[in-house]
């Protein structure tokens, strides 16, 4: 992502906070819940209860945000998991985006689009079947395919004189994998938000070494072998009984 | 009843919280200056000066010119670099723009005339960061000179980058 160094560090801070405050809340609720009915829940510990089968589709509501306050790059990402069983869930994300770099001695532009695939944990146990928030683990394996455009340069040389040049563009793929952690919690019924910060390492470094793009969509900075990302998703979810 | 709207109120005030923090961090965070570049980004062609201890035997001892002249021989006005105080290490550079270039240098402004050293090279296009741009990094193929000071030049590493350590070329002077 187009993050100073520092700022990484904010948006760590961040999520940590986040993450203080959810489990703080998550707590307090326990705490505020009305004890449960002995017998009630005699009877849930003998029969086995299968939650209902739920897909959760939704957007990344930041990236908007930015896309308006950053000229040289757009990026959008929408996501979607659905639920297998023992809080494991398989998730997949994509979007599309694009980067524009228009320095006085480099010009290009990419485009590409994304893929993600891979699975969420719910590591919290949930209270009962219809809790469906919670803080979950994921890895991720994903794919991209990158559209570069003609490159022009200039080579400045106060001595010898300037150099100037064009490179044709390049179609290529960027592969990383992914491990996550985020927090979800549910605001009314099937209205989800949710953040996810991302570990993202790259597999294929060698591809970006004759230029890396300035932004790749659904990864960050591709001049990085590892980038932390950081993702806040607004999400339904759709719910249906077992059959 | 109330508890579940309290627990969801408290939820959804959580969420805004969070989304405003996220909010107020990306408009700090979002930034369309260029990233500074923290490389060097012109190749170093460095040159170590020697001279032999006597006329017959192959031991050699740094040669520190008390104040060198470096000449590019350019199309443009000409330009010098002068080095004001002692030194047996010097750093120039080569042309971007063709492949070869020459260098007119002198031992000391005052007292020596110039030789000429010339360098034919290949060219390969290197990028260095998107903050940075490109550069060219030089692979020399062969260094000759002239001897009015100077008794010979050996290329000790013929690849040219912008790594500031590594010696490209020994000049050797004649033993004054």
């Amino acid at each position: 992502m187009l993050i100073p160094g520092n700022l990484r560090y904010f948006f760590t801070a961040i999520s940590v906070l986040l993450l203080l405050c959810v489990s703080v809340a998550e707590g307090q609720t326990t705490d505020t819940l009305p004890k449960a009915d002995t017998t009630k829940a005699k009877v849930d510990t003998v029969k086995v209860v299968q939650p209902s089968r739920q897909l959760v589709l939704g957007a990344d509501i930041i990236l908007p945000v930015r896309n308006y306050l950053e000229t040289q790059r757009t990026g959008y990402e929408f996501h979607a998991d659905y639920f297998l069983h023992d809080e494991l869930y398989l998730a997949a994300e994509g979007g599309w985006g694009s980067s524009e770099v228009a320095y006085t001695d480099l010009k290009y532009n990419t485009r590409n689009t994304f893929l993600r695939l891979g699975f969420n944990k719910v590591l919290l146990p949930r209270e009962n079947r219809k809790d469906w928030g919670g803080l979950m683990l994921g890895l991720r394996v994903a794919a991209a395919a990158i559209n570069r455009s003609p490159v022009t340069y200039t080579i400045v040389d106060s001595l010898w004189g300037n150099s100037e040049g064009a490179l044709g563009g390049k179609t290529f793929g960027g592969y990383w994998a992914e491990i996550n952690a985020g927090v979800r919690v549910e605001l009314f019924h099937g209205l989800i938000a949710g953040w996810m910060i991302r570990g993202k390492f790259l597999m294929n470094a060698k591809q970006f070494k004759d230029l890396a793009p300035l932004y790749v969509a659904g990864y960050g900075r591709g001049d990085k072998n590892a980038v932390f990302d950081f993702n806040f998703y607004l999400s339904y979810a759709l719910r249906w009984k077992r059959s | 009843m109330t508890k579940k709207r309290s627990d969801t109120g408290y939820s959804i005030a959580l969420a805004a919280k969070a989304l405003l923090l996220l909010c107020c961090s990306m408009l700090f965070a979002c930034t369309q200056e260029r990233q500074p570049c923290l490389t060097p980004k012109t190749a170093s062609f460095n040159l170590k000066c020697v001279h032999y201890l006597t006329d017959t035997n192959t031991t050699t001892q740094d040669t520190s010119l008390p104040r060198a002249v470096f000449i590019p021989l350019t199309d443009t006005p000409l330009q010098s670099l002068y080095y004001r105080t002692s030194s047996a290490n010097f750093t120039i550079s080569l042309s971007p723009v063709a492949d070869s270039c020459s260098w007119l240098i002198t031992t000391d402004s005052l007292l020596y005339a110039f030789d000429t050293l010339s360098f034919h090279y290949t060219r390969k296009l290197q990028f260095l960061s998107n903050a940075c741009g490109y550069t060219y990094f030089y692979s020399l193929t062969a260094a000759t000179t002239t001897y009015n000071n100077i008794d010979s030049v050996l290329i000790t590493n013929p690849s040219v980058t912008n790594d500031v350590n590594t010696r490209q070329l020994k000049i050797f002077f004649h033993r004054n």
